[in-house]
């Protein structure tokens, strides 16, 4: 934990870990003899195994404890592919406009001051502390075919709640918090100073924005993205309430792996997890990667 | 903020923006609330007392606080550890342990949940070590704070490393120059920096755990009055009918998050001011 | 560019909102015929049999009668759950639940009509037993109901809150204590006993899972407990699947009794009467019950009583009408002040000493 009291002792310089394509950036420079160090590290080792990696693990054995044979048949069947695509498509749409809208709200909370801001910060994080199921019973008395809203939409065609829309709206819900969350802090941290120079020379706000703002939060924003993405495909409790869970219409990825595990057929939905889960990884490997291009890239340009 | 002026000829836009956001988060997020919070009340403020005061309600949320605070705790310290490890040292399956961090989210919580009581179940190796020592984990209250910790565990990681990598070290260094041992710098000059993004984490974790059901139910035990959580108790009353009661408790569970939140929110920013002072 | 941040609010917009879900959901959507789509709202439970044998048998027969082949949609979710979602507008038009006090919600929410019982069968689909399973070679000597109170037998049963299972598994280990009682005074009953039982059962229950099924992965796949309380069709369909888990029909039990029902108002909004009528015909035929047989469960059809073989068959059956009727049930033993309830909390005390 401590920093390198001789930092010329390092035998890489930051600019060059940081270029090493497909490494996380290391910003350490500590002896590597430090007990101290190694203690740590071995804490945190075991903790993540314990919490992390041997369940994972173990979800992978079970996912092949009847070799790919569960897997392939699970995968090949067209209401599971229809259950990815839609979990993909549901995933796609809330992710998008919670970033957008997360990275409006996070500008908001800390750029500006009104009344009541202390409370909407508040109130952004409810989505989590709500249980999923309250969640989609509070958009069935709003949208259900039986209220006055969902009624009039559904006279007119437009079916929200055991529907695709309903499904979209509570995963939306449910995922509000991630992108503000991320970005908050980060834009605090980083304070106005470069936003307001870029003004002073000219630049306009949108262009300030782009070129300025976002450049400096986008790896809050990519993990923001990243845990909207993770979470979109694993919920469960609200999408199940409003979606009527009709097989091969209006049930998810994360529904037909709960229906697998209550149907004593486990390997499948063993299988369809770790599907879930490899993407999310890709995603936040695939991530890391543009990341090491570009830092790199830009280590390079001066 | 000095740029009174320059706030002034901004205003129409940001002011477009924030009634942009906070439409948004009023449909999608107050609206619904408000939904909930009209139901609990409308029967009357008596009955809504009674139906948090009931016995089973009360303990149900007495229990889901006290595991969401001790998650918070070791959460906090593990995540934070946790951070400061991937950013800061080298060792071998870094990348990989950077990767797996989201992995909680990733996996459906039902299966999380059956997959702890398969590795730490009264029937597997570990359980039944633990079980010899007396320590129940896996249908116990134990259990609860274990499934919490798996579901929020890339929190507090994920909101301090950002701010990890974008830290400058020079003050680190100095400090260290300067003759202050490592503690001493990490506690002086570090951890004050991190602390926003360390409560920011710990406030989501938090509000997670309020929430949590899927892993929970299957580890917990459920028994009333023992290990049933408020979460587990409202999807029990709606589907048993009661619903006044299930809404009567989230409201509770959702206004007194909302109150901390606030609570942490003010907090920071109090930090904040000290640090431009 | 002064008025260009206005952009990202102007996408936050409802209307652009709705373009997306529309969007997506126009992708998602595929038109069959609506006459010849039926929508199936079930419980978990008879997931299979409808999924695997109930529906192609149905389908060939559409087919052969009128040359078109039926769209099925298939919900399956706990009975509770799914009653509410019909009842708050899911619209399936066939209803096939767990229990009456179920279909009750239904009819209250008005989709159902409160005629569904005017049948031959009175709206039951399908009957089965609440038994005890129990692990190979039952070292624990479980052939009873109280046996299951016996201190050091690990007892596996959902939480009646959430699951209709556990209810039909509670009321079998209460009605069974509540006709002793009965028999002895009529009259009178003495409720001490039935207390005694349910409570010395309910502080052995080692987990109180959210489902039946998952009661059952516990018990089989997680080795927990010594036995599991369920419905007989539940342990016959894993043996069918190739895991099969020994179990004893306690001397007393009570006849699982589950009903279906039309959905008036979905069908009437689908226009699909003649499928979903002749659908719900079949359900009962003689044909139809072999179907359930052979998925475990026992037939309200006599015709196909032939097909039950081998199975134990218990000293005495009772009904929850010889109980009292489902709705006296609820009230008694699962209301706030229900004799289980406070049973579940008097457990807790016990256990903390």
């Amino acid at each position: 934990m401590s920093p390198d009291p001789a930092p010329g002792a390092d035998p890489a310089p930051e600019g060059m870990t940081l270029a090493r394509a497909g490494d996380l950036p290391l910003k350490g420079r500590d002896e590597p003899s430090s007990w101290g160090r190694r203690l740590l590290i071995a804490a945190v080792l075991i903790w993540f195994a314990a919490l992390i990696l041997i369940p994972g693990a173990a979800l992978v054995r079970q996912a092949f404890a009847k070799g790919w044979q569960p897997l392939a048949s699970a995968l090949a069947e067209p209401a599971v592919r229809r259950a990815f695509v839609m979990s993909l498509g549901i995933t796609l749409v809330a992710t998008v406009v919670n970033t957008v809208f997360g990275i409006a709200m996070a500008l908001v909370l800390v750029r500006q001051r009104f009344f009541g801001r202390t409370l909407i910060d508040g109130v952004v994080d409810m989505p989590f502390a709500v249980s999923p199921i309250v969640a989609g019973l509070m958009l069935i008395v709003l949208y259900g075919p039986d209220s006055p809203v969902g009624g009039w939409l559904e006279s007119r065609g437009f079916q929200v709640i055991y529907a695709l829309p309903g499904m979209v709206l509570a995963t939306m819900f449910v995922t509000v918090p991630f992108v503000v969350r991320e970005l908050v802090p980060i834009l605090r941290e980083l304070g106005e100073e470069y936003e307001q120079a870029a003004h002073t020379l000219g630049a306009g706000r949108w262009r300030t924005f782009w070129s300025v703002t976002l450049p400096s939060i986008r790896w809050g924003v990519a993990y923001g993205v990243t845990l909207t993405v993770a979470r979109c495909l694993g919920e469960f409790g609200a999408v199940l309430v409003v979606s009527g869970n009709v097989i091969g219409h209006t049930q998810t990825a994360t529904l037909y792996i709960a229906e697998g595990i209550d149907s004593f057929h486990p390997e499948g939905a063993y299988a369809a997890s770790l599907v879930l889960a490899a993407a999310s990884f890709l995603l936040l490997v695939g991530m890391d990667l543009v990341r090491h291009r570009l830092e790199g890239a830009r280590e390079v340009e001066p | 903020m000095e740029a009174g002026t320059a706030a002034r000829r901004r205003a129409r836009p940001e002011l477009a923006l924030r009634g942009a956001s906070l439409t948004y988060l009023g449909v999608m997020v107050v609206l619904p609330m408000l939904a909930m919070a009209w139901q609990a009340f409308r029967p009357g403020p008596a009955a809504f007392w009674a139906a948090v005061t009931e016995p089973y309600a009360w303990h149900a949320l007495k229990l889901t606080f006290v595991t969401a605070f001790i998650m918070v705790f070791v959460g906090a310290v593990t995540g934070t550890a946790t951070a400061w490890v991937l950013v800061r040292y080298e060792f071998p399956g870094r990348n990989l342990v950077n990767a797996l961090i989201d992995l909680p989210f990733a996996v459906p919580t039902v299966v999380t949940g059956v997959m702890l009581v398969a590795l730490y179940g009264p029937q597997s190796v570990v359980g039944a070590i633990m079980g010899k020592a007396g320590w129940k984990v896996i249908y116990d209250q134990p259990g609860i704070i274990l499934a919490l910790l798996f579901v929020t565990y890339p929190f507090v990681i994920r909101s301090v490393q950002p701010v990890l990598l974008s830290l400058d070290r020079a003050e680190e260094e100095a400090a260290a120059t300067l003759g202050a041992g490592p503690w001493t710098t990490f506690f002086r000059i570090t951890l004050p920096t991190l602390w926003p993004s360390i409560l920011t984490g710990s406030a989501l974790s938090f509000s997670r755990a309020l929430g949590e059901y899927g892993s929970v139910v299957m580890v917990a035990g459920n028994q009333p009055l023992l290990t049933k959580t408020a979460p587990i108790y409202i999807f029990g009353e709606i589907e048993s009918g009661n619903r006044h009661g299930a809404l009567a408790v989230s409201a509770v569970l959702l206004g007194s998050s909302l109150l901390i939140l606030v609570a942490l929110n003010a907090l920071q920013r109090r930090g904040e001011v000290r640090d431009v002072a | 560019m002064e008025i260009r941040p206005a952009r990202p609010a102007a996408r936050l917009g409802l209307p652009a909102l709705a373009l997306f879900v529309s969007a997506v959901a126009g992708c998602g959507g595929e038109a069959a015929p609506k006459e010849d789509s039926l929508k199936l709202g079930a419980y978990s439970v008879v997931r299979e049999v409808f999924h695997d044998g109930i529906i192609p048998a149905f389908s060939k027969h559409w087919k052969e009668k009128t040359g078109r082949e039926p769209v099925f949609e298939e919900s399956y979710n706990a009975s509770g759950a799914q009653a509410r979602s019909i009842s708050s507008g899911f619209d399936a038009d066939v209803a096939a639940l767990s229990h009456s006090g179920d279909m009750e919600l239904l009819v209250k929410a008005g989709k159902v009509a409160p005629t569904w019982k005017d049948g031959p069968y009175k709206g039951i689909l399908t009957n089965s037993l609440v038994v005890v399973g129990h692990r190979e070679g039952n070292p624990k000597g479980i052939k009873d109901w109280s046996d299951l109170a016996r201190p050091g037998v690990g007892v596996l049963y959902p939480d009646p809150k959430t699951s209709g299972g556990a209810r039909w598994n509670i009321n079998a280990i209460y009605g069974s204590a509540f006709l002793d009682a009965k028999a002895k005074d009529a009259a009178n009953p003495d409720l001490g006993p039935v207390r005694d039982l349910l409570a010395k059962v309910q502080a052995n229950v080692v987990n109180m899972d959210q489902s039946g099924r998952q009661s059952m992965a516990n018990f089989s796949k997680s080795q927990n407990g010594d036995a599991v309380v369920t419905y007989e069709n539940e342990l016959l369909l894993r043996a069918k699947e190739g895991d099969p888990i020994p179990y004893v029909v306690p001397p007393a039990t009570l006849l699982i009794e589950s009903p279906v029902a039309i959905v008036g108002p979905s069908v009437e909004k689908h226009g699909n009467k003649a499928l979903v009528d002749a659908f719900v015909e079949f359900l009962t035929s003689a044909e139809a019950q072999k179907i359930f047989v052979e998925f475990g469960f026992r037939p309200v059809n006599p015709e196909a009583r032939d097909a039950v073989t081998g199975r134990p068959e218990p000293a005495k059956v009772f009904t929850t009408d010889d109980l009292g009727g489902w709705a006296k049930l609820e009230e008694e033993l699962y209301s706030t002040n229900g004799l289980w309830t406070t049973i579940a909390a008097q457990a807790v005390q016990n256990r903390g000493k």
